[in-house]
């Protein structure tokens, strides 16, 4: 699952400077920033930005504040579409990509990979990590020297939690309030599917 | 950023104290001791994995001549976080033993079962600073030893 040219964001929104906007602002909805800070952050230019964030101010995707002599853009949380277009992002370009690039390299020793947590739920708020089970045979240690760099692009801490499979099922036996957790609310799967998780509890290893 | 500019933010000035490293170097050794133990629970060893790093980093840097804030929140990360100034650890290691402080964090206040992965990894980090901290105390500080 990696990020390429046939990426249904990339597809659906082929103005970069619009797509970056949309995946900063929708995915850090607390954040009201001025056009310079946007363009910082988004490595972009002031100049074409403005044009840009006042089309999407124009379309009631972006709230438009000034204070002082300074105006702030922020995502328009009452938007009817704002959940729609948030998850969209999150599950494509905003974050799901970026972490599954960022495991590409170990994606041969992991059965699933999935963001759960209030990120994977939509009710992240300002302090959220991006929570992501691994389930392979990697170590602690890899995982973070894999994720780490990718938390400057998200914007958030980014917390692995690390089963082997094997440990992973145990747990799934033991009905363990973590792992159950996990199998009973929202998740993005990075690498692998719902299916592939609930195999993992179900076979025993060859 | 350097030591002295975090004074009176997050460390304070204190002098090296050979008895202070004996005693914190005594007690991490015990802490990995145990954390190696077999019959009790990942938690404990995690959590006596985690305490061998913590007084690790107050070792490394007393022996600069400094202590942490303790009435600051944010000394463990502080301890951590300046391992590449007081002991010239590679950026990427603290970025691991951070990451274990936060894994520590989340599950000390959730009550989730700590993962083996995790605490395979805090045993080997410990074990591991242990070694490259007598190393530098004893080309570094051998007067503290």
């Amino acid at each position: 699952m990696e990020a390429t040219s046939t990426n249904p964001a990339s597809l659906l929104f082929p103005a970069s400077y619009r797509r970056r906007v949309l995946c900063l602002l929708l995915l850090h909805p607390e954040r009201a920033l001025h056009v310079r800070e946007i363009a910082r952050l988004t490595g972009t230019t002031a100049g074409t930005l403005n044009k840009e964030l006042a089309r999407l101010h124009a379309a009631g995707l972006l709230t438009r504040e000034s204070v002082g002599n300074q105006v702030r853009y922020a995502a328009d949380r009452a938007s009817p579409i704002y959940a729609e277009l948030a998850g969209i992002l999150r599950k494509t370009i905003g974050l799901a990509d970026v972490l599954a690039d960022a495991l590409a390299p170990s994606a041969p020793t992991l059965s699933v990979a999935l963001v759960f947590g209030s990120v994977a739920r939509g009710s992240e708020t300002a302090r959220s990590d991006v929570d992501v089970l691994l389930i392979g045979s990697l170590t602690f240690g890899d995982a973070v020297q894999l994720l780490y760099p990718a938390q400057a692009t998200v914007g958030r801490e980014i917390n692995p939690m690390v089963f082997s499979a094997e440990e992973w099922r145990t747990r799934l036996k033991a009905k363990d309030p973590f792992a159950r957790e996990v199998l009973a609310k929202p998740k993005i799967f990075l690498i692998g599917n719902e299916d592939e998780l609930e195999n993992l509890g179900r076979h025993q290893p060859r | 950023m350097s030591l002295k500019t975090l004074v009176g933010i997050s460390l304070d000035e204190a002098p090296a104290s050979p008895e202070a490293v004996a005693r914190l170097l005594k007690a991490a050794k015990a802490q990995i001791a145990d954390a190696k133990a077999t019959n009790i629970s990942a938690e404990t060893r995690f959590g006596a994995a985690y305490s061998a790093i913590r007084m690790l980093a107050d070792v490394a840097l007393n022996a600069n001549g400094y202590r942490t804030l303790t009435n600051r929140p944010g000394h463990h990360q502080t301890a951590i976080q300046t391992l590449p100034l007081t002991i010239g650890l590679p950026a990427q290691t603290v970025q691991i033993l951070d990451s274990l402080r936060k894994q520590r964090h989340v599950t000390e206040y959730s009550g989730d079962l700590v993962p083996e992965s995790a605490v395979l990894e805090c045993v080997t980090q410990a074990l591991a600073l242990q070694t490259v901290l007598r190393a530098w105390l004893k080309t570094n500080r051998p007067n503290l030893l």
